[in-house]
């Protein structure tokens, strides 16, 4: 379109200054794309003038010519510019996308040292500036570059020198771009960065908003927000600084040549002085320099001027998106740690055994699984116990692979599960958290979370299961009541048994519990694992737990010391071990509890 | 609107409909915002101002380089009149040579341009931004624009760029300092993701409003107002008719482009709320992320995330192509404008009556004059996208928040905390308590005890005032909540919370946010108390350790101690402790339940647990059900009370665990 423009100015100022306002005869080129008449040309008299008449016509010709390209130019902008916005939209959809898978498939290890609000921003912010890389570095330059051009060889058809002076302009023009590029890259690096603070900061405050209410630390919070803010809008306001003097810069030395030139083109067009090639390229006109050739000439030097302003400002936007584009793909180029084998096997039909062989594991340097070794047969409940810290629930992590082991292995049967499909082995083992992660969803949709194709019956078997299903009717909406964010409208302990109920559902021949009863009253944790017990006749259940309540109806029990297994056994093989680190735990459970008669 | 709002999942902000009368109150609010930044404003305003005169010589420089210079005419010629503004370089350039006239022409360019950017030069720093609302939201907050180029362009977007800044930090910080301040339960439903949506991306919003209702329009209408005039002094003697169409060429324009004004303003909120809706499943997803990956979700949740996120950029590219309808509409009346100009000056040009330099001059106010219009037309269109924005904002704003206001502050509590026939109903309807009367003295430990859903944290949360009794009242020795200062109450109380959220921060930063003035010997000894000490020791750097996501890095029984800890550390009269131990070893438990029982010497410690070794230590026992008070007493007491509802829960959850 841009070069439609140009062409289209080229040959309608001569026919608009020089033949329509100032009379000229045309060249007999002209009268022939024009589809006028011999008598409209000189026909060999220079001094004949055109009739009003004449004239008119040559402006209707002009006219007609210019509206087709301005219906042109409205079509390019609704449809093309639609158009390029939707590609553009799809490539930045494509790359978020890709971003944020590759985010869920990290493993904990890495989320657990990340800040949320971080990714927010590389997924949003970061990744947004990909599309504008295209027109950045591809459509723009393309675009400068074609006009420069176009502009270089107009100006070389009036005269050669015009073409020199705009060669010779683009020396210091490209040194002091040169120049300002590290520190445009600093100051545009402070800003991403500052701005992705402060998203992460927004974002901590309003998860623990809770917290800082009851402390009365809304004015700290506030005081932390306002410093982030500022400092993010001072970064911002530094690297705006230094685009506005570059370009400003780069104004004074473009537009000193583009009147210096103008100077000596009035000049010429006062002497009717020859163009360079204008006798080799008659058909536009403008063998001589006239008015309209120095309107040409000058619309052409002040449009290159207009480009090479654009392209600086470009270049300092492009160090941005650079620098967005890197922190993109920072997050594309991690390596998820937990990856499939390449020939991994089916998970197994039947699970006869789970066992532990071997397993050393660390956060870090901080060893928290040693050397342990571990079985659990199906049909059997094993309840892992254990001081805070001991490494319970990092015993659980291993086996689905949320991380790896140093070394050993966690087997089902005689496969290890490092063979087995990642998506597979999660697909067979279900987990009840201890933090209850719940959905804004319905409540039918949080238990039914991880098998979405669950019929309403079975979600509600497994609401009964475990003591949901009275507490989930006594709501307005029932099954289909909305949670707030993370299910803020429930009591812990409504929670707890909606987060078992999801695991249940997804009917597994594997289930973990992580303290599943942890904030249920007795009555209703005595029928949850009585319910259990039932269910679980034929799959391996583990709890994970320090209630004795709990821990007594498990067939066997793991007693958890310093990373390894300490004690292995029944409650009352365990609890008759005089000395033993059960009985002690027991002991000091029931200090607080025997009933003084 | 409002069945939109359900579709993308806003829960506190659902009905969004805006009329044409409330958009326009909304923007005199956002306007209002001027009177903090007036030193600023007051700048812009006048470099905008300055910078209107300088581009109204053009036209004539250019008319004396064609006419005087290039085809040798002499002054005069016609009818047509030089501005005044122009009589002193005519009488400068009098008598000269044509290239004479050129070189002082080329001299005053030289200075327009490079202090104004005379021709057609405009100083603009929208830095890209992306293809949704979210991602332009940067562009705008730090943007900032001038009408001319030049080193006076340079500075007058310096100063907006600031302008632009603080306005939006005004606002963005006034929303941030609301929103932590609505009730708790108003909190409950509302979304971290689009928290963030409305603090970052919808508060640059205001920058655009509160100059596109003021400077913008004021001085497009000065500006163009001023071109009129000229020409109809330069040119209403030959040409007047002509001063007439081009004048009529503003309301014109004002007229086809006003319709669309509802229909982008709609396309503005639904963009907005689709982009707080992917921003939501963004977090929630990654919040959560143990939970997704552990029940095999990836896939799940990753596809939600590709559907909002594929709606939002839905919903943007209609507001684009709305723009580009409009382009189109303002070049079709250009040309008209155009063609129209065109004949006519060919014919004076013919007839004598104008001279081959007018077309330039005419042109080129032909030109300021559409570009004003179009001006004027984008304005109002695009002040309908920001209102979509700015309604996001006031909405929370406007939030009832915690009464902060009324209040007494409150002295320190001597001898007791009464509940006097206190009922609570949630916004929802539900009622968490029925006829509540309770006493508790200021040195007992309590424990409230009951089923899952009894209503024991609604009870402990009438203390801190995070719920206020919808009947009855809630006393300190005597004073009613109901009129006292909150932050005095709050910083009496201290609530430890079940979901242990830890700040991703160093351990110290988490005891120095309760506590700012905390020493590392007041931390040492809470950690103690809350059996933290040991792991904290054994952590590399010690209380300098920086936690992961919400204290990740820290088993639960760990994260709990911890936040306990933090909890004691604030030695306030009144502790409540929401299950401090239910994922606690024994052992750790019982040192912890013997530093409650130590505190509760000289404090009201309120404990809700289900753990027997924890109830047992409590100098009295409230248990509840449904909402209601069935017994109170302490354990021996109860225990009488064979066939009671405490007693059953004893025997339940002793079983049969003695040992043998």
């Amino acid at each position: 379109m841009g070069s439609l423009l140009v062409g289209g100015t080229f040959v309608g100022y001569d026919l608009w200054f020089n033949k329509a306002l100032n009379g000229e005869p045309l060249e007999s080129v002209q009268t022939v794309y024009l589809l006028l008449d011999e008598s409209y040309s000189a026909q060999g008299d220079e001094s004949k003038e055109l009739t009003y008449e004449q004239r008119e016509t040559v402006l209707n010709r002009i006219l007609l010519g210019a509206t087709i390209v301005a219906l042109l130019l409205i079509a390019s902008y609704v449809i093309g510019g639609t158009y390029q916005a939707w590609i553009y939209q799809r490539i930045n959809q494509g790359l978020r996308t890709v971003m944020i898978r590759r985010v869920e498939h990290l493993s904990l290890q890495y989320h657990a040292h990340s800040r949320t609000g971080d990714m927010i921003y590389r997924v949003y912010q970061d990744s947004a500036t990909i599309t504008n890389v295209l027109q950045t570095f591809v459509v723009t330059p393309l675009r400068a570059i074609g006009t420069a051009l176009i502009s270089t060889v107009v100006l070389m058809f009036f005269s050669p020198w015009l073409g020199l002076m705009l060669l010779v302009t683009f020396v210091p023009l490209i040194w002091l771009i040169v120049r300002f590029t590290p520190r445009l890259q600093t100051h545009a690096r402070q800003a991403r960065q500052r701005n992705s603070n402060l998203t992460a900061n927004i974002q901590e405050v309003f998860e623990a908003i809770k917290l800082i209410k009851a402390n009365s630390a809304e004015a700290h919070a506030l005081r932390e927000f306002d410093q982030e803010s500022n400092s993010a809008l001072d970064a911002a306001f530094a690297f705006r600084w230094d685009i506005i003097l570059l370009t400003t810069s780069l104004m004074v030395i473009s537009v000193s040549v583009l009147l210096f030139a103008e100077y000596w083109m009035a000049g010429w067009s006062r002497a009717e002085d020859a163009t360079y090639l204008g006798g080799v390229v008659g058909f536009v006109g403008f063998a001589v320099w006239n008015l309209g050739a120095f309107q040409t000439a000058s619309v052409r030097l002040a449009d290159t001027n207009h480009h090479t302003n654009d392209v600086a400002s470009l270049w300092s936007a492009a160090q941005d998106l650079a620098v967005g584009l890197d922190r993109a793909f920072d997050l594309l180029d991690l390596k998820a740690t937990v990856i499939d084998a390449p020939d991994a096997q089916a998970f197994p039909e039947v699970v006869r055994e789970v066992s532990w062989r071997d397993v050393n594991f660390s956060y870090g340097e901080h060893r928290v699984v040693n050397n342990l070794n571990l079985q659990a047969a199906s049909g059997t409940i094993t309840a892992i116990v254990g001081t805070t810290g001991a490494g319970k629930s990092t015993l659980m992590t291993l086996l689905l692979r949320l991380y790896d082991p140093d070394s050993g292995g966690v087997w089902i049967n005689d496969v290890n599960v490092k063979d087995i499909a990642i998506a597979d082995l999660r697909a067979n083992i279900a987990i009840a958290l201890q933090q209850n992660m719940l959905f804004t969803e319905s409540i039918a949709q949080n238990i039914a979370y991880a098998r979405p194709d669950a019929t309403r019956a079975e979600i509600e078997r497994a609401a009964q299961l475990t003591c949901a299903h009275d507490f989930i009717l006594n709501m307005p909406e029932g099954y289909d009541a909305e949670l707030g964010e993370r299910g803020g409208k429930l009591s812990t302990g409504q929670r707890q048994r909606l987060s078992i109920a999801r695991a249940v559902v997804r009917d597994t021949p594997i289930l973990i519990l992580d303290e599943p009863t942890a904030s249920l009253d007795a009555a209703t944790e005595h029928q949850v694992l009585e319910n259990l017990r039932v269910w679980g006749r034929n799959r391996v259940v583990f709890l994970i737990t320090h209630r004795l309540s709990t821990i007594r109806n498990a067939d066997q029990i793991a007693f958890l010391a310093d990373g390894a297994i300490a004690e292995l056994g029944s409650h009352d093989a365990l609890i008759n071990r005089s000395g033993g680190l059960y009985r002690q735990f027991v002991q000091a459970d029931t200090v607080g509890t025997a009933v003084d008669e | 609107m409002s069945e939109d709002a359900g579709q993308y999942d806003d829960r506190v902000d659902t009905d969004a409909v805006i009329s044409s009368a409330s958009a326009l109150g909304l923007m005199l609010r956002a306007v209002r915002l001027l009177t903090q930044v007036k030193g600023l404003f007051a700048a812009k305003a006048l470099l905008a101002l300055a910078a209107i005169f300088p581009p109204l010589t053009v036209p004539w420089f250019t008319k004396i380089i064609v006419d005087q210079v290039i085809l040798d005419q002499p002054f005069n010629a016609t009818e047509v009149r030089f501005p005044p503004f122009m009589l002193p370089f005519l009488d400068f350039v009098d008598g000269m040579a044509p290239m004479g006239i050129m070189l002082s022409v080329i001299a005053a360019y030289a200075g327009l341009l490079l202090l104004f950017g005379t021709r057609g030069e405009k100083t603009t720093l929208w830095l890209a931004g992306g293809q949704d609302a979210a991602t332009q939201s940067e562009m705008k907050l730090s943007g900032g624009n001038s009408q001319s180029g030049g080193v006076f362009g340079a500075l007058e977007t310096v100063v907006h760029i600031r302008l632009s800044q603080r306005l939006a930090n005004l606002l963005r910080t006034r929303l941030f300092t609301r929103m932590t301040k609505l009730p708790m339960t108003t909190l409950d439903d509302h979304r971290t993701g689009d928290a963030v949506y409305r603090v970052m991306y919808d508060s640059p919003e205001v920058p655009e409003i509160c100059l596109n209702l003021t400077l913008t329009p004021v001085l497009t209408v000065l500006g163009a107002v001023l071109t009129v005039y000229i020409a109809q002094y330069s040119y209403g003697a030959v040409a007047p008719e002509l001063v007439w169409v081009t004048a009529a060429l503003v309301p014109m324009i004002l007229l086809v482009t006003l319709p669309f004004s509802k229909l982008a303003r709609h396309l503005g909120q639904a963009s907005r709320a689709s982009g707080a809706a992917t921003t939501n499943a963004m977090e929630e997803n990654l919040h959560n992320i143990s939970a997704v990956q552990s029940l095999g979700a990836t896939e799940k949740e990753s596809a939600k995330f590709e559907h909002k996120s594929a709606e939002s950029f839905r919903r943007h590219l209609f507001v684009i192509l709305l723009g580009y309808l409009l382009l189109g509409i303002g070049i079709l009346s250009f040309l008209v404008g155009g063609v129209y100009l065109a004949i006519y000056v060919l014919e004076k040009v013919a007839l004598g009556e104008m001279s081959v330099g007018d077309w330039p001059a005419l042109y080129a106010i032909f030109v300021l004059l559409t570009v004003s219009a179009s001006t004027l037309g984008a304005v109002w269109i695009n002040l309908q996208g920001n209102v979509a924005a700015i309604r996001r904002i006031f909405f929370f704003i406007d939030l009832p928040i915690e009464s902060f206001e009324a209040g007494q502050p409150l002295p320190r509590l001597a001898r007791e905390v009464a509940l006097q026939d206190v009922d609570v109903v949630y916004p929802d309807g539900r009622q968490a308590l029925h006829h509540i009367n309770v006493t508790f003295s200021a040195n007992e430990l309590v424990a409230i005890v009951g089923p899952t859903g009894a209503g024991k944290t609604s009870l402990a949360y009438l203390l801190p005032k995070f719920l206020q009794p919808e009947r009855g009242k809630v006393l300190f020795d005597g004073i009613d909540l109901a009129g006292v200062d909150v932050a005095s109450l709050r910083a009496q109380v201290t609530y430890v919370f079940q979901e242990h959220t830890l700040l991703s921060k160093s351990i110290r930063d988490n005891f120095l946010l309760v506590k700012p003035d905390a020493s590392d010997a007041d931390i040492a000894v809470a950690c103690a108390a809350a059996g933290a000490e040991e792991f904290i020791a054994s952590l590399p750097d010690g209380i300098d350790t920086v936690l992961g996501r919400s204290g990740d890095t820290l088993s639960v029984g760990q994260q709990q101690r911890l936040s306990i800890a933090r909890g004691l550390i604030r030695d306030t009269p009144v502790l409540i402790l929401d299950e401090p131990t239910a994922a606690l070893d024994p052992q750790t438990e019982n040192a912890l339940v013997q530093s409650l029982v130590n505190a509760a010497q000289d404090r009201l410690v309120l404990v809700i647990a289900h753990r027997l070794s924890t109830i047992r230590k409590a100098d009295r026992i409230v248990f509840l059900d449904e909402g209601r008070i069935i017994e109170i007493g302490n354990h021996e007491q109860l225990m009488q009370n064979i066939g009671g509802a405490y007693a059953k829960f004893v025997t339940i959850q002793l079983g049969d665990t003695q040992l043998p």
